[in-house]
């Protein structure tokens, strides 16, 4: 990957507020994959998602 | 479900022009947030308008969240008139972008990319920087939950002093 140039922009207060609910350690595990093997973890988690969606719907429809 | 892999092989076979923008360039960066479609800002010259719709073209593109059956037609023509897509196609959701709040053109945009190999295809993304940038000048509340990972993620790659 290119390197990145860094901006620098003074903190945003509710920005800095939503950090605390940033779980690190998933992006630092990201961090450790390939760029395809982080689009390949994403395809898996969005199938488990609607997976989970679909039996949601039947639960609620009651079939 | 989208099959980014297909849509990115269709993109490239056809030659077009496009930067990966939104959650789906967070995800080539290391973000963790589910997307559910794909973002692209593409290049607005009559030749990579007829790449583009090309490409997609074998893949029933279609306005997304709108009654079906308008009478809405996939070709050069129809992307020339408007700027803006949001699609649904069998491969899944894809929002097709001339322009973007914060970032401008595909040339505005294409100074803040980087460039990447994804699933063994080249594709330009916007930088961990550009997609802060961008967010930001949207400003809406997801937004702001995207900024703090996106920011923790460059925190992260920083050199330690």
């Amino acid at each position: 990957m290119n390197e990145q140039p860094h901006t620098t922009v003074d903190p945003d207060p509710v920005v800095e507020a939503y950090k605390q609910d940033v779980d690190i350690t998933l992006l630092r595990e990201n961090l450790r994959r390939t760029v395809t093997q982080r689009f390949e973890r994403h395809a898996m988690l969005q199938e488990l998602a609607d997976e989970l969606r679909r039996a949601g719907r039947k639960l609620r429809s009651g079939k | 479900m989208n099959d980014f892999r297909k849509i990115l092989e269709a993109l490239r076979n056809a030659r077009a022009e496009f930067i990966l923008i939104g959650g789906m360039a967070g995800i080539a960066h290391g973000a963790s947030r589910l997307t559910e479609d794909i973002d692209v800002v593409y290049l607005r010259t009559p030749e990579n308008i007829i790449r583009v719709v090309t490409a997609l073209a074998p893949y029933s593109p279609y306005l997304r969240g709108v009654p079906p059956g308008l009478p809405f037609q996939w070709d050069a023509r129809a992307v020339q008139r408007g700027l803006n897509f949001t699609l649904i196609t069998d491969l899944g959701a894809i929002d097709l972008l001339g322009e973007i709040t914060g970032g401008g053109g595909f040339e505005q945009l294409l100074p803040k990319c980087v460039d990447l190999e994804v699933f063994g295809i080249p594709c330009r993304c916007l930088s961990l920087d550009g997609l802060i940038e961008t967010k930001r000048a949207v400003g809406r509340p997801k937004d702001l939950q995207a900024i703090a990972e996106l920011q923790l993620l460059r925190e992260a790659q920083r050199p330690s002093d």
